[in-house]
């Protein structure tokens, strides 16, 4: 049953992350990987606030694991990382990389902070 | 259209597929080791899949989309990776959180590039000579 309800709120992240994903590159381009960084970016900061609230176990599981879970993406970042390097833009990886790794602990910690205020 | 709803049926096994995961294995330690299994294995699984060109040509289109963005993009997950790694330095467990990063960074780096060295091996087009 709550494997359900992931699943239900990760179709609307998935979702919204394929939205994104055409909205940002229509406007940009895809020659690097905005997208992506943006919506990982927002997914922490998001999961972060949800976490720090602790709200109800049903509520998390559906919005949190669920939506966030599969709004944000790890294995489109690996792969955009390696074609980075694969194409030896390595400056543009590495910043990809940095960026992204360090702007969602940031975001994260962040988002922990702001949920604690609103507990 | 197509897309849309491929995404929609694949989302919801992934994201359900990453939830009944966590529930089976067992935390060991206070490390977050399953979302490294789960990160690592789809970091592969999505990069064969981009390249494995052979294969999904013979596909419709929105079957691979529906694959990769939902199924494998919402089974993958990035936002836990930063709540759970913050955790870890919360709780002072530098060690800890440093080798959360460093595995899932490198490690899905490394199933990446395996996924995508298969692909180009065994599933992709070569140019024949005539």
């Amino acid at each position: 049953m709550m494997a359900a309800i992931a699943g239900l709120g990760a179709t609307v992240g998935a979702l919204g992350r394929y939205e994104m994903t055409r909205w940002v590159q229509a406007r940009r381009g895809n020659r690097w990987p905005l997208a992506t960084l943006l919506i990982n970016w927002l997914g922490s900061l998001l999961l972060g606030l949800l976490t720090g609230w602790q709200l109800n176990h049903v509520t998390l599981v559906l919005l949190g694991t669920g939506m966030l879970g599969g709004f944000t993406t790890y294995s489109t970042f690996s792969h955009e990382v390696v074609m980075l390097a694969d194409q030896r833009r390595y400056g543009a990886m590495a910043g990809y990389l940095a960026l992204s790794v360090l702007g969602g602990l940031l975001l994260a910690a962040a988002g922990l902070w702001l949920g604690w205020l609103l507990r | 259209m197509a897309n849309v709803f491929t995404i929609i049926v694949f989302a919801f096994i992934g994201g359900g597929g990453r939830y009944l995961i966590g529930q089976t294995l067992p935390v060991v330690a206070g490390f977050p080791w399953v979302t490294i299994l789960i990160n690592l294995l789809g970091s592969g699984v999505l990069a064969w899949l981009s390249h494995a060109k052979r294969l999904t040509a013979h596909w419709p289109e929105a079957l691979t989309v529906g694959l990769g963005v939902g199924g494998v993009g919402a089974f993958t997950t990035f936002s836990t990776f930063s709540v759970e790694a913050v955790r870890l330095l919360l709780h002072q467990q530098w060690l800890l959180a440093l080798s959360y990063v460093l595995l899932t960074v490198i490690g899905g780096a490394l199933c990446s590039l395996l996924g995508v060295w298969i692909a180009r091996r065994w599933w992709t087009f070569r140019v024949t000579e005539q």
